[in-house]
């Protein structure tokens, strides 16, 4: 059933450009849309693992050479992408859900950007080609900016240009990095460049090998805003919608560890590569939870909170031992789970009251109880509070920088793991604790069904994957043993 | 390496190293995407000139030619390819990029990014 692996693709973007060419159908675009939808995490379940050759161009021997080589452009599905990709189809889903049931009257454009993101990141996951990546990575970029602008928020606008100027800079600084790479090795497929490079037909000391690297990771801090980008990404979280945000945070999750993963294969010799990933993560953490600290407004918060996390992954990846590899993508994979209940919960807090401004709310516990509880289970989990799953990938991450030889990087992630849990508890007591401002006008609105029952499906996630992390586990790192 | 060949890597060299001065440090959003419109064709350029030949012939097997001479002599046809992906893909981004600025330019009545893209927090207090 290797067929149903370019469908993980190929559903969501055909889809995309159904519902944009009869948005004018009202009743009929909801329903397609949401038809769609819910076959997007079954796909992935349903398939089984394999290569996907397009054109049935399957790997050739070079008479010359006597190399083997990839000409056509390679789909790889395995438990890591298998797992990734029914998460993100099950965000869509529940996403897209949210959005058919809050308005009366849908914006085909709206589920245009939502879908046709899900088919980036499902693309960049599958991929073993690292142009078809980059191409995949700038759709992304604009998806991520048409969804920024579609918001009603202030600003929006204003964001979504900033965050498109600094990305057209970090696009093409990457094609030239996989540009110098197509001239040393000539090819554009991950695993003839990365056996290339290990078997010696590269100089890895050349200046133009080292280049490249420098070039493509530019694009990667980009596309995860890590700093110097982390403002930035936040930004962009905070003017869009919040499920909308909760959609965003994932696919940047997603590109990053498909871009660190096609990296680490290629320039894993390279010590270099593995301390600048740890720097930059170690750098993202700090900020990320240091900016946090000073915020007012709970979506920015979050946002910065999310860029903390995205160190946690990087870190895992730049430790390069299949333990902090495994744990690197579990983080990945519960940070996806965790920010979405977030941002969703603090989306029916602004919903309720219209207002972001942690100083001037107050008093919520009361008037709504369940999306309280809820988003103190999430932020428990983001700060890594046993049993969520939070705690499990931190566990491992702190456990991977011990055996590493890096007990400072552990005591770091664990105090940054407490400012976590300080930044979180702090907002949750000016939001719902604290007794209720005489000027805060919480409205009469009931938090709309389909935002509960979300956070519902991503709190079982939570808790299942806290209590039973071998669920996961033991995929993610038989597939690691086999990369490394 | 040819000469052809290292004028055209040299000119994509120009082309990335203007587009980011302008794209960074000049204040006017039309001529910072005009920037960035240079880096853009600088990395595409780069790409074809890896493709480049000296003496080469175009990449397509016409009848009558001999498949192990047109191995030998043909140009590499894969940059080609992937250049023309990637020259739609900015076409696409420019028109997104341009779209914004004219929505923009319409609220703000100026093509500066020091007013345009100025901080949202800042924009708050000055309107206030």
């Amino acid at each position: 059933m290797n067929e149903l692996i370019p469908l993980m693709v190929i559903v969501p973007l055909m889809a995309a450009l159904l519902i944009s060419a009869f948005s004018r159908f009202n009743k009929v675009t909801k329903i397609f849309a949401f038809v769609v939808a819910i076959c997007l995490p079954i796909i992935p379940i349903a398939s089984n693992y394999g290569l996907h050759y397009f054109g049935g161009y399957e790997p050739m021997l070079d008479n010359v050479t006597n190399v083997m080589f990839h000409p056509a452009i390679t789909y790889s599905f395995s438990f890591p992408q298998q797992i990734f990709i029914a998460m993100i189809g099950l965000l869509t889903f529940l996403v897209v859900f949210i959005y058919l049931t809050k308005y009366k009257e849908v914006s085909g454009p709206y589920l245009f950007l939502l879908f046709l993101g899900t088919a980036a990141v499902t693309a960049m996951l599958l991929t073993d080609d690292i142009f078809h990546m980059f191409v995949f990575f700038e759709i992304l970029a604009l998806a991520q900016v048409g969804i920024v602008a579609a918001s009603s928020i202030d600003y929006s606008y204003e964001m979504a240009l900033k965050y498109m100027i600094l990305g057209s800079i970090g696009s093409p600084i990457m094609l030239l990095g996989i540009g110098f790479l197509l001239a040393l090795t000539g090819s554009v497929n991950v695993t003839d460049i990365a056996a290339a490079v290990h078997n010696g037909l590269v100089d890895m000391t050349s200046p133009v090998f080292l280049l490249s690297l420098g070039l493509i990771f530019f694009g990667w801090l980009y596309a995860s805003g890590l700093p110097p980008f982390h403002t930035i990404k936040s930004g962009i979280y905070s003017k869009a919608e919040p499920h909308g945000a909760a959609l965003l945070q994932s696919f940047t999750v997603i590109s990053m560890i498909s871009i660190v993963l096609i990296m680490f294969r290629i320039y894993s010799s390279l010590p270099i590569f593995e301390v600048l990933v740890v720097f930059f993560s170690i750098l993202a953490m700090i900020l990320g939870v240091s900016l946090a600290l000073t915020q007012t407004d709970f979506r920015r918060m979050i946002g910065f909170l999310a860029v903390g996390e995205l160190g946690f992954i990087g870190l895992g990846i730049g430790l390069g031992t299949q333990y902090a590899i495994t744990a690197g993508l579990f983080q990945a994979l519960n940070e996806i789970i965790i920010t979405a209940l977030l941002f969703i919960g603090f989306g029916a807090i602004v919903n309720a009251t219209n207002e972001v401004d942690t100083r001037k709310l107050g008093g919520l516990l009361a008037y709504h109880p369940k999306v309280s509880i809820m988003l103190l289970i999430g932020g428990l989990a983001m700060a890594g509070v046993p049993p969520l799953s939070g705690f499990q990938s931190k566990l491992m991450l702190v456990q991977a920088s011990l055996s590493c030889g890096f007990p400072e990087i552990s005591i770091l992630a664990i105090m940054v793991s407490i400012a976590t849990f300080v930044v979180f508890v702090k907002t949750f007591y000016a939001m719902f604790l604290r007794p209720k401002p005489n000027d805060l006008e919480v409205e009469g609105k009931e938090v709309p069904r389909s935002m509960i029952f979300a956070m519902g499906i991503l709190l079982i996630i939570i808790i299942l994957l806290g209590i039973f992390p071998d669920m996961v586990i033991n995929g993610i790192s038989s597939f690691v043993g086999g990369m490394l | 390496m040819a000469h052809v060949q290292l004028a055209i890597l040299f000119t994509s060299a120009a082309l990335v190293i203007i587009g980011l001065y302008s794209a960074i440090f000049i204040d006017n959003i039309i001529k910072k995407i005009i920037g960035i419109s240079f880096i853009e064709e600088g990395a595409n350029l780069f790409i074809v000139a890896i493709g480049y030949k000296p003496g080469g012939v175009v990449p397509i097997l016409m009848p009558g030619m001999d498949t192990s001479w047109f191995a030998s002599n043909a140009a590499y046809p894969l940059p080609f390819g992937l250049v023309l992906t990637s020259i739609v893909i900015g076409a696409s981004t420019l028109a997104v990029m341009l779209a914004l600025v004219m929505v923009l330019y319409r609220r703000y009545g100026t093509l500066s990014t020091k007013v345009m893209l100025a901080d949202t927090s800042k924009q708050e207090e000055y309107d206030e």
